[in-house]
């Protein structure tokens, strides 16, 4: 696979690591992963809010169990530390959507590093997913 | 296993995927051609990953083993 393009929508710990983790696993083999955080996801793209993020629901008094079995499979356990080891492969681009960001509070001041910005939906539909080999959404 | 010359071994014991995955994709990076990879893994989900990926990397499947709970995989480096 050449390509694939991601939107994530859902913040929650537990259901941001399947995306992220596919992306980790594709990205390793060479493959371009553009990834776009829409709705509450797009706090994942702020220091504080990759540092909140939490198992929600029926599953929430699961978390500690989840993190240390997310540590024994050899993933780091922040949401923010597997960013950064996907930004290491060369291969993976974090973008916040604009609409995302204005309605959740995500900006340029709080955008972490490693995303590549701030972009509208139709550019990363367009140019980013409609182009891709493969699309995903969580 | 006496014919199989191997060069370098990951063990990614008490991983799971996509860790095995990945650090065999940096693993067989490091090596060159005609190198023999040695794949220690107790995740399940490798009795195909590595195979297909074998396959889809070009990379040479010599030999697999699996004895309690253990697969190794012996990958020759084709490209």
């Amino acid at each position: 696979m050449k390509s694939l393009s991601i939107v994530v929508r859902d913040d929650a710990y537990d259901k941001i690591l399947t995306p992220l983790a596919f992306a980790y696993l594709t990205a390793s083999e060479g493959t371009q992963v553009d990834m776009l955080f829409v709705n509450w996801a797009v706090k994942a793209l702020t220091a504080e809010g990759a540092a909140n993020l939490h198992i929600d629901g029926r599953h929430a008094d699961d978390e500690a169990k989840v993190r240390a079995g997310v540590a024994k499979a050899g993933l780091p356990t922040e949401i923010y530390d597997v960013i950064k080891a996907l930004k290491s492969t060369g291969k993976v681009n974090f973008y916040a959507c604009s609409l995302a960001a204005a309605i959740f509070g995500v900006d340029e001041t709080n955008l972490i590093p490693e995303a590549a910005g701030i972009v509208g939906a139709a550019w990363f539909l367009n140019d980013k997913a409609a182009k891709a080999e493969h699309y995903q959404y969580f | 296993m006496d014919e199989i010359k191997i060069t370098t071994t990951l063990d990614t014991s008490g991983k799971c995927c996509p860790m095995p995955m990945v650090e065999t994709n940096k693993a067989i990076k490091n090596l060159a051609v005609g190198d023999v990879l040695e794949i220690i893994a107790t995740d399940v989900g490798t009795r195909k990953d590595i195979p297909s990926w074998c396959e889809r990397m070009g990379q040479t499947l010599l030999s697999t083993t699996e004895r309690d709970k253990v697969l190794r995989y012996y990958v020759r480096k084709e490209r």
